[in-house]
């Protein structure tokens, strides 16, 4: 009976690990093999030893440029989405007439934001004649070069990322639900102001929450992908060029997988880094329950 | 007993029309006008054979990207539409496609020249069929030029004189011109039909098949393309990416007359002339040409071929479509012009004597094939030759280089992607 209950569950989880397996695991594993050889997508992979990351250390400018617009996106992206998410989430938290309509309508653009169609909704919004720069004109200002300036797109770009905050809102404003209220009721009666309690109560009570969706918005952002394909195409200047993008060019427009392949590594290796820095560094910042020193 | 004998006769020749009948893909990119008429063009050549047809159809865009993963993957549709630069990347030794001369019973190949032929053929294999020949030419709105009492431009000069006037008498948001193009790509053509005219060479020596041009000869070709951006006569590369990734013929400018004209493929006349505005129309002019032009330097090539799977499980029934779409009436009448003028020998003549190619599209095709210019290297159009020439010609537009490194680096970056050939 045992033995037959095993083998249920095992069933139970097997499309999930097939697909792991398939969709997963095998690509993840044969990008490292493809990694280290010359690869065009229609013929065999010929063996190339580190020749494909010799060049991205030594030679690759664009790899260099994209880089760095990537480590700046995620710099930018990250921090405005979480303390934004957050603010909202605060504010949802209270009991206001219409809550759940609140509560649903900041989610949706979650929903919608990561598709193709919001990001051509976004290239007409901050085209040079689209609806943000109609209202500054309206306004007496001048207009903004969104797409055209280098230094405008990535923020553009970035803007749109932070746009879709709602999965992280809901995560916070479930652990600002959980929060023990007495906490807040023996704070108040000590006579601690709104901006004490969210810094010594609320914010404290929440940092294994914080940590969760950084590394999650971290994971995410590296991997953006369709903002600048379909608004910017990458530019102007390289300056909106992503090294997922510069991925998928070196992969299908060049026919070049194996040094494609070489990019996602390093993109992986520096992901797991930083994961792993934030790993070592929420021992002196994340309290859980029960731990001691909270 | 007859009777008898007969139905099973008839449920036998049905049971035997039904395993010939076939499911295929079709692939191919457009615009609207050239979705609309493949699709009634594989109704009507599927109910002709007997065949269903599934289309599957995108923009420009990406469709590259499509189909080598499609052809990485072995999902490749059975037809597929394939530029003509992209058969030595996809079939340099001839294995990537179908043979078409297996299929030569089914496909009447003696509607083209060998030479055509000759051209989809790789490494001894006949890769595609050539649709069409195509080659960049000039477009103007008419409308535009009448309303600013202009008349449409012979040469560079009458072109760069019109700017000032369209801005006077229309406002400073009129061109007469556009010549950047999504990503660039217009600007490296309008840079290299200026070298072009100068120097009577193609971007790349077939002989040595490294650049043909010097560094000062393409200095003067990109200060040229400067030039009708300082004079107004074309946007700047910073205003056309301020519109975001969106292509000419998209934009509420080009429908509305404010910029009225473009240098374009000459099969690509009604995705450019469709979306204007009524009482709009678009006119092909003759090449323009610079002072002292030693050449018209037209860029003339095989515009698009049909090519089928290797991988098909029915290339007979796929070679029938094929030969429907481009050398039987139902598809020719349904394709019309979608896809610039035939280049089948008895499509031409049928939509000729029709009357079903638009006289615009004709007199592009005209000026296309009768304008005098080098043989067009099929490098010009590699990835990474492209890459080069246009992220480089941006560096210079947003003033991060000068028109004298920009040349320099182009020629380096070409000749360095040649080397591998």
């Amino acid at each position: 009976m045992g033995g037959d209950s095993r083998y249920l569950g095992l069933a139970y989880v097997a499309p999930y690990i097939a697909g792991l397996l398939i969709f997963t695991a095998i690509p993840f594993i044969a990008s490292f093999y493809l990694s280290f050889t010359d690869y065009d997508l229609l013929s065999k992979p010929r063996w190339s030893g580190l020749d494909n990351y010799t060049e991205l250390f030594t030679r690759d400018r664009t790899f260099r440029k994209s880089l760095r617009v990537t480590l700046l996106y995620v710099l930018l992206t990250v921090p405005l989405k979480l303390v934004f998410a957050l603010f909202i989430a605060y504010i949802l938290n209270y009991r206001l007439k219409f809550i759940n309509f609140f509560r649903t309508a900041y989610y949706v653009p979650s929903i919608l934001g990561g598709s193709i169609a919001v990001a051509v909704l976004w290239r007409y919004i901050f085209a040079d004649s689209g609806l943000v720069n109609m209202v500054i004109t309206a306004l007496g200002g001048e207009p903004v070069n969104w797409f055209g300036d280098p230094d405008n797109a990535l923020f553009t770009i970035t803007l749109l990322r932070l746009w879709q905050f709602g999965s992280a809102m809901v995560i916070f404003l479930a652990a600002l639900q959980s929060i023990d209220k007495t906490l807040y009721e023996a704070a108040a009666i000590d006579g601690a102001g709104k901006w004490h309690t969210f810094v010594y109560i609320t914010l404290p009570l929440i940092t294994p929450v914080i940590f969760f969706n950084l590394i999650m918005q971290m994971v995410q952002a590296f991997q953006e992908f369709n903002g600048p394909y379909v608004i910017t195409q990458g530019g102007p200047l390289k300056s909106t060029y992503l090294l997922p993008l510069y991925i998928y060019e070196e992969a299908f427009k060049k026919f070049d997988m194996g040094y494609a392949s070489a990019i996602a590594w390093v993109l992986f290796a520096i992901i797991m880094v930083l994961t792993l820095i934030a790993f070592w560094s929420s021992r002196h910042w994340v309290y859980y329950a029960g731990d001691k020193r909270s | 007993m007859k009777k008898t004998a007969t139905a099973l006769a008839t449920i036998l020749l049905l049971g035997a029309g039904a395993a010939q009948a076939a499911d295929l893909r079709m692939s191919w990119w457009g615009g609207d006008s050239r979705h609309i008429a493949t699709q009634e063009a594989l109704k009507a050549c599927g109910e002709k054979h007997g065949h269903t047809i599934q289309p599957e159809f995108t923009g420009w865009t990406g469709h590259q990207e499509k189909v080598t993963t499609q052809l990485a993957g072995g999902t490749e549709a059975d037809i597929m539409q394939i530029n003509w630069p992209w058969l030595p990347l996809l079939s340099l030794d001839g294995s990537g496609f179908a043979d078409l001369r297996e299929y030569s019973d089914t496909i009447d190949l003696g509607q083209w020249p060998e030479e055509q032929l000759e051209s989809g053929t790789m490494n001894g294999k006949l890769n595609g069929l050539p649709i069409s020949t195509t080659g960049r030419v000039f477009f103007f709105n008419k409308a535009s030029f009448e309303k600013a009492g202009v008349p449409l431009p012979a040469t560079w000069d009458d072109l760069i004189s019109a700017a000032s006037v369209f801005k006077e008498k229309l406002g400073e948001d009129y061109f007469p011109f556009d010549a950047t193009g999504q990503n660039g790509l217009t600007a490296v053509l309008v840079v290299s039909l200026a070298t072009t005219q100068m120097t009577g060479k193609d971007l790349i020596d077939p002989a040595t098949n490294t650049v043909a041009w010097s560094a000062e000869e393409l200095q003067k070709g990109i200060e040229f393309h400067q030039s009708l951006v300082d004079q107004g006569v074309i946007r700047s590369w910073k205003t056309v990416a301020g519109g975001g990734n969106v292509e000419l013929f998209e934009l509420p400018a080009w429908s509305d007359g404010r910029i009225a004209g473009s240098y374009e493929w000459d099969s690509t006349y009604s995705k450019f002339n469709d979306p204007l505005e009524e009482g709009q129309e678009l006119v092909p002019v003759k090449l323009l040409t610079i002072h002292d032009a030693v050449t018209e330097g037209v860029y003339r090539k095989p515009s698009m071929v049909f090519s089928i799977s290797k991988n098909s499980k029915n290339p007979e029934a796929a070679a029938q479509i094929v030969n429907c779409l481009l050398n039987e009436p139902e598809g020719i009448q349904a394709l019309g012009d979608s896809r610039g003028i035939p280049a089948s020998r008895i499509a031409s003549e049928t939509l000729a004597d029709s009357g079903a190619i638009n006289p615009q599209l004709l007199e592009a095709n005209r000026i296309v094939m009768e304008a005098k210019g080098p043989t067009v290297s099929p490098f010009n159009e590699h990835p990474e030759v492209r890459e080069i020439f246009q992220d480089t010609l941006e560096a210079h537009a947003y003033g991060q280089i000068s028109a004298a490194d920009a040349s320099v680096e182009i020629i380096e970056g070409v000749n360095g992607v040649l080397e591998k050939f």
